[in-house]
């Protein structure tokens, strides 16, 4: 790291720690003025006024909202975000617990709940509003492509464990789902911009409008990140994972009546970064992703507690990858869900739908491209489920979901969910729940139809050292039987814990086998197969503590992963044993908030990802911290704080298929400026 | 490492240790939003003469039950309502009377005469279950009983809230209002999400 470098990186923390002290004093000071104002607000309101204004869920029904829940799942709200910093949804999903990411280069992460993270993870089911955003070859979300901009993002719900017919196909050892805010909760203009010590930056600008029975939401980001080299010095390796990312995403709202709503959406985003190494092959070339998505929907409520929504959907994306790939992917589904009570105590969801993907993986004068045999291919998948809640009793309630799935390019599988939960109190504080769930995953076309060649044979022309070919037509989906246990309770107004307990078996887990070589001359042959299984199991516990002045929140979460076979190749690394994550947040006098974020991570096995070049990455401590003004009554706010303060930069991680890796950078600070009108 | 101890130390300082200096209250927006609402329908609601005779007397908003407006109505000491006063009274609900022994189920609520004089009494979720019965303790009283429980306009309440798209809307029982010799301004009808008014149906019936 240069001397000027080490100057500013100084400057800026003695900027902080007088920030700290600052307003420390101004908060003793402070200590004996109540601002008298502060919710007088609300009382100087019309109801007409009231009744535009958005609420959050009071903690207390939050608590029992997710305690009714038959699945772990953990929010990271709105407010998690803004004060976090943070730029990128990885970073941000890091201090949930129980998931696992690492960090490949600048661009790319290795994403996973409880585990099984690679940078094209596909045992994760990634959602937008509950549409699907994965990458529709490799069956993993692609986080840097997805048109959202982080202020847009009302919360994220992530489910630990299989999701159920709730959350559509696919939904195998997690589910993360984006929910984006409605155009009324947010009107106005927001702009945003934040920059830090290596020069990348993050720009913003936001309008949402209502009108009528209208109302629109259009944003507009760009992000720029330098390369690892240009941020940190690094002899040893050159690294190329700058990235550029314009980003579009609108949203219009129309409430033709009181009972009946349509939306429609269109995102957009243009991603240019460098290539990375891949099967041994690195070009210096840059890389250049479209994606686009569009949906409409209709929800209308029938009468008291019938409701029901139809949806449209569409997702294209068009890559050059000079060095991995060229493609485009289309998938386009239509789907609906009715809601009734069909009879006392009990709420029940019927539903479908039918996907129609069509995928080119476009062939080059270069042999070295990855392809997709068969291509351009045309498939399709259609899915059935139930769902229904049945409250036997007012403490107890019976919970059981079943869908059926057809995917034209493996075969029909199933997933179902049963889940009780007991409230052991009459107002619902405390809840057990018990239950047991069956999920599968369908291998994507880079799984089934992928095949590539990289390192030419130094003696043979034509031939080279490593050569994948196509999986088997009997290729089978993975498959996870899970036994889950669980316990919230409210244990004061303010103080509640979570604990959360789980065994899960799986079969049938895909990953690289070697084939002989025909010709005997030296080649590695490999394809992708039904391997063997494993078992999981583990737990995690969190201790919130919320109120209106703050929060804390600590957790700690115990995930632990057997192969059936030894040196098991899994395409992914098994989770972290050990993790811990601390969010701490206070709201102080005068508009300052400070926000903390910790997490420790255990080492990472990855004999398991990757054999070509293993890494083990861990321990780690991560440490963000941000400190935030208020300005100009409210209209304004400036940011400043450090990510990753602990480490200077982060260890290299191979990623799943790579023969090398390099460091990324660690310690950033950043200020950020934020304005509405 | 020694720059690092020491940012350490003063994080620890500034979030466990150092004095703490809060301004805004401790109820949830819901319910900072709710008790706002709670003070707008005074407003909107006329009381018998009997029930308003001194001109000076307060009007006041009587919460029954685990309060989960905390300090939502410290604003409203320096308001008032129609020129009077608002006072805010709170009351044991009659689960917890009952669980703690200082109350049988068939006998009234120790307090009872208190609670008959609010002009406005709110329900607290914790009291779900015994709707019927504090409304039976109020009724003859011309109390404008408010609550967020579902099914609570049918058991005989006047204004219910209920969430839509995470804003508070609320919903009027008028033949309820009406037994309570209570008249409901049609300002306030007009936004409710729900009016039920069992004359309409009554005169639909007949046409």
């Amino acid at each position: 790291m240069s001397a000027r470098n080490g100057l500013l990186r100084e400057s800026v923390f003695a900027v902080m720690l007088l920030l700290v002290f600052g307003f420390s004093e101004s908060r003793v000071v402070g200590a004996q003025q109540q601002d008298p104002n502060k919710h007088k607000d609300f009382f100087e309101m019309s109801i007409e006024e009231l009744m535009d204004v958005p609420v959050v869920v009071s903690a207390s029904r939050q608590a029992q909202k997710i305690s009714e829940l038959s699945v772990p799942v953990s929010v990271i709200t709105a407010e998690d975000i803004h004060y976090s910093g943070l730029t990128s949804i990885p970073e941000i999903l890091q201090f949930a617990p129980g998931m696992d990411v690492l960090q490949i280069d600048r661009n790319r992460y290795a994403v996973g709940v409880r585990g099984l993270h690679e940078v094209y993870s596909d045992r994760m089911l990634g959602l937008i509003d509950g549409r699907a955003a994965d990458s529709i070859n490799t069956g993993g979300p692609r986080f840097p492509q997805w048109p959202i901009l982080l202020e847009d993002i009302e919360r994220i719900e992530i489910v630990r464990g299989p999701g159920g017919a709730a959350w559509g196909a696919n939904a195998f050892n997690g589910v993360v789902n984006i929910i984006t805010k409605e155009p009324e909760d947010c009107l106005g203009w927001l702009t945003s911009t934040q920059f830090n010590q290596f020069g990348d930056s993050y720009s913003y600008i936001r309008w949402a409008e209502k009108m009528g029975k209208w109302s629109w939401r259009q944003s507009v980001g760009y992000q720029s990140q330098v390369s690892s080299d240009e941020a940190i010095d690094n002899d040893d390796f050159y690294s190329h994972d700058f990235s550029r990312n314009l980003r579009f995403d609108n949203k219009v709202v129309y409430r033709a009546t009181e009972d009946t709503k349509v939306s429609f959406g269109l995102g957009y985003s243009y991603l240019e970064s460098g290539d990375f190494e891949f099967g041994g092959r690195l070009l210096y070339k840059n890389n250049r992703i479209n994606t686009m998505r569009f949906f409409t929907r209709v929800d209308h409520d029938f009468a008291r507690e019938t409701s029901g929504y139809l949806q449209f959907f569409s997702n294209l994306s068009t890559a050059k990858e000079p060095a991995l790939l060229e493609y485009s992917e289309n998938e386009n589904d239509i789907e609906g869900q009715l809601n009734f009570v069909p009879a006392e105590g009990h709420l029940a969801s019927v539903g479908g739908n039918f996907r129609l993907v069509h995928i080119d993986g476009e062939r080059s004068s270069d042999p070295q491209t990855f392809v997709f045999h068969g291509s351009p291919v045309t498939e399709n998948w259609a899915g059935l489920f139930a769902m229904d809640r049945w409250d036997i009793t007012d403490r107890l309630t019976l919970e059981g979901q079943i869908r059926g799935d057809n995917y034209s390019e493996t075969q029909l599988d199933w997933s179902a969910r049963i889940a009780g939960l007991y409230a052991l109190d009459d107002e619902k504080n405390h809840v057990l729940r018990l239950g047991g769930a069956r999920a599968f995953r369908a291998p994507a076309i880079t799984i089934r139809q992928g095949s590539a060649q990289r390192i030419p044979h130094p003696f043979v022309p034509g031939a080279y050292l490593l050569n994948l070919v196509p999986a088997p037509e009997d290729l089978h989906n993975e498959g996870m039987y899970s036994l889950e246990a669980g316990y919230t309770g409210r244990i004061t107004k303010m103080l509640t814990i979570r604990a959360d307990g789980y065994y899960q078996r799986f079969e049938h887990l895909i990953g690289f086998a070697t084939l002989p070589d025909p010709l005997s001359i030296g080649r590695i042959f490999f394809t992708t197969a039904n391997i063997d299984g494993a078992d999981a199991w583990g737990s995690e516990v969190e201790l919130a503590v919320e109120d209106r002045r703050g929060k804390l929140s600590v957790w700690y979460a115990y995930n632990d992963f057997q192969t059936d076979q030894e040196e098991q190749p899994l395409r992914a690394y098994l989770p972290a044993t050990h993790k811990v994550g601390l969010t701490g947040r206070l709201y102080l006098n005068e508009g300052w908030t400070l926000n903390l974020n910790y997490r420790y991570t255990d080492v990472t096995s990855g004999e398991h990802a990757n054999p070509l070049n293993p890494t083990n990455p861990g321990p780690s401590n991560t440490l963000d911290l941000t400190v935030a003004k208020r300005l100009f009554k409210g209209n304004g706010e400036l940011l400043m704080g450090v990510a990753n303060l602990l480490a200077e930069d982060n260890d290299a991680v191979s990623a799943v298929g790579s023969l090398t890796d390099h460091e990324t950078p660690g310690r950033m600070f950043f200020a950020r400026m934020q304005l509405k009108f | 490492m020694k720059i690092r101890a020491y940012i350490f130390v003063v994080v620890f300082l500034v979030l466990f240790v150092g004095p703490r200096t809060w301004a805004d209250s401790t109820a949830s927006r819901e319910y900072q939003v709710k008790a706002a609402f709670l003070y707008n329908f005074i407003k909107f609601v006329d009381w018998p003469k009997e029930k308003v005779t001194d001109p000076n007397a307060p009007l006041t908003i009587g919460i029954i039950g685990k309060d989960p407006f905390e300090d939502a109505f410290e604003p409203l000491q320096e308001k008032a309502a129609r020129d009077r006063k608002v006072v805010i009274q709170r009351f044991e609900g009659f689960v917890e009377l009952e669980k703690s022994g200082k109350k049988k189920k068939d006998q009234p609520h120790p307090k009872s005469q208190d609670i008959q004089k609010c002009h406005l009494l709110f329900i607290c979720p914790s009291e779900s279950e015994r709707i019927p019965d504090i409304i039976a303790s109020v009724k003859g009283h011309s109390v404008l009983t408010v609550a967020d429980t579902q099914g609570f306009l049918e058991s005989g309440g006047i204004i219910n809230f209920i969430m839509e798209e995470q804003k508070v809307r609320f919903e009027i029982n008028v033949t309820n209002a009406r037994r309570a010799k209570l008249q409901i301004r049609s300002q306030l009808l007009r936004l409710a999400k729900r009016v039920i008014d069992e004359k309409d149906a009554e005169g639909n019936k007949n046409k």
